[in-house]
């Protein structure tokens, strides 16, 4: 077994788990992150990308607007190249009792979040799908956020500070000695071998699944993961973050994000955030929903649906009320579980992954008796150095100059045959999903029909793979995908679908490739 | 203007059941939204290719296949009639040199490198066979629609003798070059020059070079023989990703010999609804630019294919429908609780076989197999019973039934 000694470890791979490690190897510390996937696959990639104004939580969940006004002005300095600066509205529809904005406006107020009551023809007038008999609407400084390119930028920071990121390593054990947490055994799933990670603290920013890995250190942290579904629309239905002027419910917001508009969301307890099904009656409410903030909503083409896992802590002893805060949970298990060498850090939202991620180096650094002030709210992330938000058409105006002078892999997303030669290279995988994260690959109206063959092509050259494991990549694509299109085929992606039929198992006969 | 028959759609079954109409004297008119799946598919017409196993002799096949399928389309046609079809298809269209028959599947290799079972092919792709052994080169252009080192290598996991070469013949200024591009770029005689000097003595005189399948269009015979000739080997084309070079010449041959022949095409006009009364269809109404128009005839074909092309509409509450005349449908979802779909992609689907059923003159009928309109067939991807896409069987199916269905109307009007 394959040993490496660190100051930290951090388990998970998602935006708090990426902060962390960001923010343990800025503060000087000798930091390694495992993630059992790739980054961001779990509940980060998978949430509907909208960066918190902290409106929506103006009313019910003052403390939390009031971190998400400070996040929200934080990472637009640092993570500019991960946010599209769209703008927010919260609008009271024929459905929405509208003195509640007044409730909003003070909500707002009180919290700190920027607000301006805008009249009903100037917000139609930005929006002009919004539904005509909206009676009042507020605009925020809602934004869209790119969850992978914000983890991704979290990650090669921590890497340019000494962090190591081992992608594809699952924990089998945490190891003690007596009460002390001395580190994890890992596997890399992709080879089956094991390594010893010897820690001086861990930390544990496995969200969802924390509970599971507190529990391999005999600690005991309930988490009551919730399920959320979202559904990507084709084209941008709205090009500013709308939210539904009301108490935060289900299906009351439509964020504009990259090529596609996406609507989400639901909450209902799940025993297993690995096991999460997505059942028609929960579609339906989506695109009813959707149906009073865009009339036609249904009639537009839906492309994909998945649901993420929310990790909602479950306080269980007197410890946790004190530990806990509104909006996330720190738990430093010296105190709680007598364990030392442990700390957990859960619940939260992507918007707040920086501060989630500062208290819990703050715990680590206590655990480790040194005293470094973080500074991840001063340095921008790689790529956002300039300040510039990223727009809607960036990727077509690069081509545009010299049309055709380029050949383009993946019509959908505009992503160029070098930038996907260079992503392969450079993310050195055999799983096309991986690629999927990093470019956007297959993430359109077709969801991979033209550019998957193409790319398993690519892939079978660039990774000089056999024809056994390049069929392995688009098989596995294939399938995954498959997951995400079955349950909401309807309409225009239905005919989508049933193409993409023809040309994989038809005309190309993937379904008799060997494996 | 007066018709014999219209028939609704221009893929395969459509064009196939017109030009048979007006190879007979009748004045037929095909109105069509737009051009068919031809463009979408390849243009070898396999008839059947999987059933359970792969198939290897169709006509031995048919018989026990329509048997344990008895709502598949292939049950409402004789052996007899197919074979027919296909010869008359044949000789319809001598440019494209079809070669094959029932009698025996070819096995063409895809652009993934699986062999797949082709009735009746094109000549420019027969020397892909790969039943007969010996060696093959696949030869790359930097085309983004092909990757010859991939399939080779998969037809080398499954005991071929394959490799693959690359190209890079000269794109001029652009560098996004599509399928088309490079069938008209094959078209230039300076281009084949390239093509044959960046070859030659890179090839073995017992291998037989593959390419993708973008040989030219209207003069592919001419570029095809051109380079089997001064390669001095076997020349062939693999099919790959729409648009499909090998289909839009099928389809540019089946309009030209229908327009020869009396026929009228309108593209760019959606059937949207029906004139009735006796039991008959009494005319069909289209929308056309500047108002909607009725075409009447005593005859009509349905031929707008299934789910891909928009014969079959699904809404946002799962309501299916036919979108020309809502007809009735078999193979729906929700009857016994079924969803549509598994959540295993390699698999048959519930509403796979999701389609129009015919009576034995292929006229749509209710669930009862009553027709519902003594004048009305129906023809192709349209048709309940089938899954071609997984059964190899797409161009096979749409062939047989338009055949078929003109030669219900023929028998009618005799």
């Amino acid at each position: 077994v394959a040993a490496l000694e660190t100051e930290v470890l951090v388990i998970g791979g998602g935006s708090t788990g990426a902060g962390v490690a960001r923010d343990a190897a800025m503060r000087g510390l000798q930091t390694v992150l495992v993630e059992r996937k790739d980054l961001a696959d779990g509940t980060t990639g998978r949430y509907h990308g909208l960066l918190h104004s902290g409106g929506r939580y103006a009313v019910k969940d003052p403390e939390a607007a009031k971190e998400c006004v400070v996040e929200n002005a934080i990472l637009r300095r640092i993570a500019a190249d991960c946010i599209e600066d769209t703008g927010g509205l919260f609008v009271s529809t024929p459905w929405d009792d509208d003195a509640f904005g007044d409730t909003f406006l003070e909500g707002c107020r009180a919290t700190g979040v920027t607000v301006e009551e805008v009249g009903v023809a100037e917000a139609l007038r930005r929006e002009p799908r919004l539904h005509p008999g909206i009676s009042r609407a507020f605009a925020v400084p809602d934004a869209s956020l790119d969850p992978w390119k914000l983890v991704w930028g979290n990650a090669r920071s921590a890497k340019e500070h000494g962090a190591q990121i081992l992608l594809y390593h699952r924990v089998d054990a945490l190891e003690r000695d007596g009460q002390k947490v001395t580190g994890a055994v890992v596997r890399n799933e992709l080879t089956g071998e094991q390594v010893r990670v010897h820690a001086a603290v861990v930390v544990n920013a496995a969200g969802a699944w924390a509970g599971q890995i507190a529990e391999l250190a005999g600690g005991r942290v309930k988490i009551l993961p919730g399920k959320g579904i979202m559904i990507a629309m084709n084209h941008r239905l709205v090009n500013t973050v709308v939210n539904r002027c009301k108490m935060p419910a289900d299906g009351d917001i439509l964020v504009p994000i990259r090529t596609v508009s996406v609507i989400g969301t639901t909450d209902s307890p799940v025993a297993d955030p690995d096991d999460l099904e997505v059942t028609q009656s929960e579609i339906d409410e989506m695109l009813d929903e959707g149906e009073k903030l865009v009339p036609g909503f249904r009639e537009a083409r839906a492309l994909r649906v998945w649901a993420g896992a929310r990790p909602l802590f479950a306080p269980e002893k007197v410890e946790d009320t004190r530990e806990v805060s509104r909006s996330h949970a720190l738990i430093d298990h010296r105190m709680r579980d007598d364990v030392e060498g442990l700390v957990t850090i859960t619940g939260g939202k992507t918007t707040t992954f920086r501060l989630m991620a500062e208290v819990a180096v703050d715990a680590a650094c206590a655990q480790l008796g040194v005293d470094r002030p973080c500074r991840t709210h001063e340095e921008p992330l790689p790529g956002s150095e300039e300040g510039q938000f990223y727009t809607l058409g960036a990727r077509l105006r690069a081509r545009e100059p010299r049309p055709q002078s380029e050949e383009i892999i993946c019509e959908c997303e505009l992503i160029t045959r070098q930038r996907l030669e260079e992503a392969m290279q450079r993310r050195h995988t055999e799983n096309l999903d991986d690629i999927r994260r990093t470019l956007r690959l297959g993430m359109g109206p077709c969801q991979g029909g033209f550019c998957i063959y193409r790319a398993t092509g690519i892939l079978h050259a660039v990774e000089r793979l056999d024809g056994r494991a390049a069929n392995e990549a688009l098989l596995a694509f294939l399938q995954e995908r498959w997951k995400g299109v079955h349950p909401i085929l309807y309409g225009d992606q239905m005919r989508q679908a049933r193409l993409d039929d023809w040309i994989f198992q038809g005309l190309l006969g993937v379904q008799h490739l060997p494996s | 203007m007066t018709y014999d028959a219209v028939v609704i759609g221009a893929g395969l079954a459509g064009l196939t059941a017109a030009l048979r109409l007006a190879d007979e004297g009748r004045r037929v008119l095909v109105v069509a939204r737009g051009v068919g799946s031809t463009h979408l598919a390849p243009a070898t017409i396999d008839v059947l290719g999987f059933a359970g196993e792969r198939v290897e002799r169709p006509a031995e096949a048919l018989p026990t296949f329509v048997d344990s399928h008895p709502g598949h389309p292939y049950a409402r046609l004789s052996v007899e009639h197919f074979a027919a079809g296909i010869e008359w298809f044949k000789a319809r269209l001598p440019g494209l040199g079809y070669r094959g028959g029932l009698e025996e599947n070819v096995l063409l290799p895809t652009a993934v490198g699986v062999a797949k079972p082709s009735a009746v092919v094109p000549e420019t792709m027969a020397a892909g066979d790969l039943r007969a052994g010996g060696r093959f080169v696949f030869v790359g252009l930097g085309l983004k629609d092909f990757y010859p080192a991939y399939l080779a290598d998969n037809l080398g996991q499954a005991g071929a003798s394959a490799r693959a070469i690359e190209l890079t013949p000269p794109r001029g200024a652009q560098t996004d070059v599509s399928s088309v591009g490079f069938a008209r770029r094959f078209e230039q005689p300076a281009f084949r020059d390239a093509v044959v000097r960046e070859l030659a003595g890179h090839t073995e005189p017992d291998e037989r070079i593959g390419f993708p399948a973008v040989l030219g269009l209207e003069r592919v015979g001419e570029v095809w023989r051109e380079l089997e000739a001064r390669l001095e080997r076997q020349v062939f084309e693999v099919p790959t990703l729409p648009p499909s070079v090998s289909g839009i010449r099928l389809f540019e041959a089946m309009t030209a010999a229908l327009r020869r022949a009396g026929g009228r095409i309108l593209l760019g006009q959606s059937v949207v609804g029906a004139e009735t009364g006796n039991g008959r269809i009494e005319g069909v109404v289209a929308q056309a630019a500047a108002r909607p128009t009725t075409y009447r005839a005593p005859s009509f074909v349905l031929a707008t294919g299934g789910l891909a092309a928009g014969g079959i509409h699904v809404d946002s509450y799962g309501k299916i429908r036919e979108t020309v005349f809502d007809l009735a449908l078999a193979g729906l979802p929700g009857a016994n609780g079924r969803p549509p779909f598994l959540p295993t992609y390699f698999v048959e689907q519930p509403l796979d076989r999701l389609g129009v059923p015919v009576d034995d003159q292929l006229r749509p009928t209710d669930i009862d197999g009553r027709p519902l309109f003594e004048n009305l067939h129906a023809a192709g991807a349209t048709l309940a019973g089938a899954v071609p896409w997984r059964e190899a069987s797409g161009n096979g199916l749409s062939l047989a039934t338009g055949y078929a269905a003109a030669g219900a109307i023929l028998e009618n009007m005799s």
